[in-house]
């Protein structure tokens, strides 16, 4: 009796569909050429943490896809389907599969195309793979969330048009008052600019200083710049989700507003994926000849300093450091030498990782990793490559030129308890940059500081020290204090005594911070009063964004110095 | 296609159908000041991400309240809540089609038919669209564009309250792709109008 042909489904059939469409020479090259070498293998951190799993080989991650092109499109898996191991797709359970292996067990970080002595490029192939399947609506959860906020929003962290501007000039004030000088401002939507900046909105949403810090050097350089108010996203959650529409939509904007402001380069700040993404793949993307030159922020402030634009003075960066190379930065965009030639200016002790360069390994955050929670605990086990490499170097500090990285290394760095921090060469460059002196500004020579006389201030911190630590400071400039050491006494004083502020801390036993945060703002007595949170586990923003109440006003990373704590309650306050 | 002045967000250049409007902003369409806008909505009527993030968010949290006794809704169905704290008095929540589904032309005429019926029965003249479908549900634009301005110039056509359609665009990529369907349906220089009026 013959078999009968399985019924394949909608979405079974659309992805083979679109497979067709997807499919170039360089995709169909990498799925044929594979001889099963096997040498790829031991080049994965995945591999390497799962010795005894051979499911995440590549070879083995890339027949998952290769089977699909060798029954559909290949002769070979038409003829002899059972000698090259072709076969198809049918159910939606098929895709889930595919998903499982395309999002969670890759993260697209291409150490073992380097490493396939046939040319095969796996990651290429499985972000088309990806592709298939974001097409028919198969993706984690949180490549959804990200991808639909930068479709709609036009970023991917979902960052409001206000919220954006309002950070841009919250962090233009700080850089007056730093460099006490009223000329040093981050300028927005100037036209005719040498210098067009774009970022990327995790430093809009939790790690501003940066803006601050870029815009410290492109005043120091004499830069004529400026920030566009909208198209200002420079990374592309289409190079992750494999969705080149995405791609092409987010790259165009980002163009399109260079074009608009008649810039002459578009500078992208430390990003990995934004800057393959809008140097490199956004191009062919979005279909156009960009008509302007693109660079990255570490050639810029290399040139600066080299073209004595700058000066620096490595002497404030004592602290041992280690460079981790970016995938898209150095193996996809060839950026190697410049950021050690950045480092070696700005550091005194700088020590290098193995391997590095091009067989560096993954922070283990690349290709939207940090997006997909549901295989933080797989990401979190094949860190322990990187783990082992940082702590080797013996180095405090880890610098790194991009934001996924950031966030990849932060969090194996608190898993396997290394003593490390993680920073960026701008936040370097900015601390050994060299300030002329100048005439103090008349106006502001001598002025008393504002006083928060009047002002009262809940505070609340499940550690002693930091209470007191805050109500010193808050009171010997003026202000009433209030203390909490947990969250039901934070809210029944708040209920009591109608604080102008809280600052809040979010890792508490009982009610959290973010518990706390959220009555704070449903309680009509209490929703207008002002928030600003002080954190020392900064990964815990998300919890606090994406509750559906109005955001904080403030977001502080602990330790807090005093004048960071004054400016910021006084910027809240609007004491000026 | 010529300039209409017809109140709310910037003009905007647009057609004649019969008795409406029919016109093209470029716009963050949480945005705007209208009598009411559609959010291209799942049937669970979670407001998600991206628009629905910017309508949490600006509007507040009484229209997620007043979702929460809506939903779920049918597929093509739509459901009319307040707008909150937005510009705009109201939302329709228009429950689409997604992803290369089945029948996904058919299924969009319908959804976008709905949420036009819907504001209509609340008595709303103006509304405002944004690309239904386009983006992260993966609807080509040109297929969506083409879509849009037929089934709504059609809609429009007929004897209805509605005085004011707004197509609005979040990006140049959009707006170029309802400029070309609206530049196909503008009315020749004779000025007659466009649409197949029959009432």
């Amino acid at each position: 009796m013959l078999n009968a042909t399985p019924v394949r489904s909608q979405k079974a059939a659309r992805v083979i569909d679109r497979m067709s469409k997807k499919l170039n020479r360089q995709i169909a090259g990498s799925l044929a050429a594979c001889v099963h070498c096997g040498l790829c293998t031991s080049s994965c951190h995945y591999v390497q943490t799962n010795p005894d799993d051979p499911t995440y080989a590549p070879a083995y991650k890339a027949d998952r896809i290769r089977k699909i092109f060798k029954r559909h499109f290949d002769w070979t898996g038409r003829v002899f389907p059972w000698w090259v191991g072709a076969a198809s797709v049918y159910t939606d359970a098929d895709l889930e599969e595919l998903k499982d292996v395309a999002f969670g067990k890759c993260t697209n970080c291409r150490r073992c195309s380097i490493n396939c002595p046939m040319g095969v490029d796996f990651a290429t192939a499985n972000r088309m793979m990806r592709g298939l399947l974001v097409s028919v609506g198969v993706m984690p959860e949180g490549v959804a969330v990200v991808s639909k906020d930068q479709w709609e929003i036009g970023n991917q962290m979902g960052v409001l048009k206000e919220e954006y501007l309002d950070t841009l000039e919250w962090m233009s004030e700080e850089l007056s008052a730093e460099l006490e000088d009223p000329t040093a401002v981050i300028p927005v939507d100037v036209a005719d600019a040498d210098v067009v900046y774009a970022i990327n909105p995790r430093e809009v949403k939790y790690d501003p200083r940066t803006i601050a810090d870029a815009a410290k050097i492109f005043h120091l350089a004499g830069e004529s710049w400026t920030m566009p108010s909208e198209g200002w996203d420079m990374t592309n959650f289409g190079l992750f989700s494999g969705d080149d529409d995405l791609g092409g939509a987010v790259a165009r904007r980002l163009y399109e507003k260079v074009v608009e402001l008649r810039g002459r380069k578009l500078v992208i700040s430390e990003c990995g994926h934004g800057y393959r993404s809008t140097r490199c793949e956004g191009p062919n993307w979005a279909g156009m000849d960009v008509p302007f030159e693109m660079e990255s922020s570490v050639l810029t402030m290399l040139r600066y300093i080299r073209e004595g634009r700058i000066t620096v003075d490595k002497s404030r960066n004592t602290t041992p450091v280690t460079f981790h190379d970016s995938c898209n930065n150095a193996r996809s965009c060839g950026l190697y030498e410049e950021p050690r030639e950045l480092l070696d200016l700005v550091v005194t002790d700088f020590r290098e990782m193995y391997p590095n360069r091009s067989e560096n390994y993954c922070c283990t955050g690349g290709g939207g990793a940090m997006s997909m929670s549901e295989y933080t605990p797989r990401r979190l086990k094949s860190a322990r490559v990187k783990a082992e490499q940082l702590a080797a170097t013996g180095a405090k500090v880890v610098v790194t030129s991009c934001h996924n990285c950031v966030d990849g290394l932060s969090d194996l760095i608190r898993h396997y308890k290394l003593d490390m921090q993680v920073t960026q060469l701008v936040n370097l460059v900015a601390t050994a940059a060299v300030v002329p002196a100048r005439v103090a500004v008349p106006a502001a020579a001598g002025r008393p500081a504002p006083s928060l006389a009047g002002r009262r201030i809940l505070v609340v911190d499940d550690e002693p020290d930091v209470l007191v630590f805050y109500r010193s400071v808050l009171e010997d400039h003026g202000a009433t204090v209030v203390e909490a050491a947990d969250g039901e006494t934070a809210l029944a004083l708040a209920r009591r005594e109608k604080p102008d502020l809280v600052t809040l801390d979010l890792s508490m036993p009982g009610t959290d911070g973010g518990m706390v945060f959220e009555a704070l703002r449903r309680d009509d007595t209490l929703t207008d009063v002002p928030v600003c949170i002080i954190t020392g586990r900064p990964e815990l923003r998300r919890l606090i964004y994406d509750r559906a109440v109005r955001p904080p006003e403030g977001y502080l990373d602990k330790p807090v110095d005093d004048e960071t704590l004054l400016r910021n309650v006084r910027k809240i306050l609007e004491v000026t | 296609m010529a300039d209409i002045d017809a109140g709310g967000p910037d003009g905007g250049e647009g057609v004649l159908v019969h008795r409406s409007v029919l016109r093209l902003v470029k716009a963050d369409i949480t945005t705007l000041d209208v009598e009411a806008f559609v959010f291209y909505a799942r049937p669970d009527l979670a407001l998600g991400s991206g628009f629905g993030n910017a309508i949490a968010r600006r509007g507040g949290p009484t229209i997620k309240k007043e979702l929460d006794g809506l939903g779920p809704i049918a597929p093509t169905e739509a459901v009319v809540t307040a707008g909150g704290d937005l510009k705009a008095r109201r939302i329709v929540h228009a429950a689409g089609p997604v992803f290369q589904e089945e029948d996904l032309q058919d299924k969009l005429r319908a959804t976008i038919v709905r949420a036009l019926e819907r504001a209509e029965e609340r008595g709303i003249v103006q509304i405002a669209f944004p690309a239904m479908g386009a983006g992260f549900y993966g609807v080509p634009l040109p297929v969506c564009a083409e879509l849009m301005v037929s089934t709504i110039a059609s809609y429009l056509s007929n004897r209805t309250g509605i005085r004011d359609v707004i197509l609005c665009a979040n990006d140049a990529r959009e707006h170029a792709a309802f400029e070309t369907r609206l530049a196909a349906l503008a009315p020749t220089p004779a000025g007659a109008a466009t649409g197949t009026p029959h009432e």
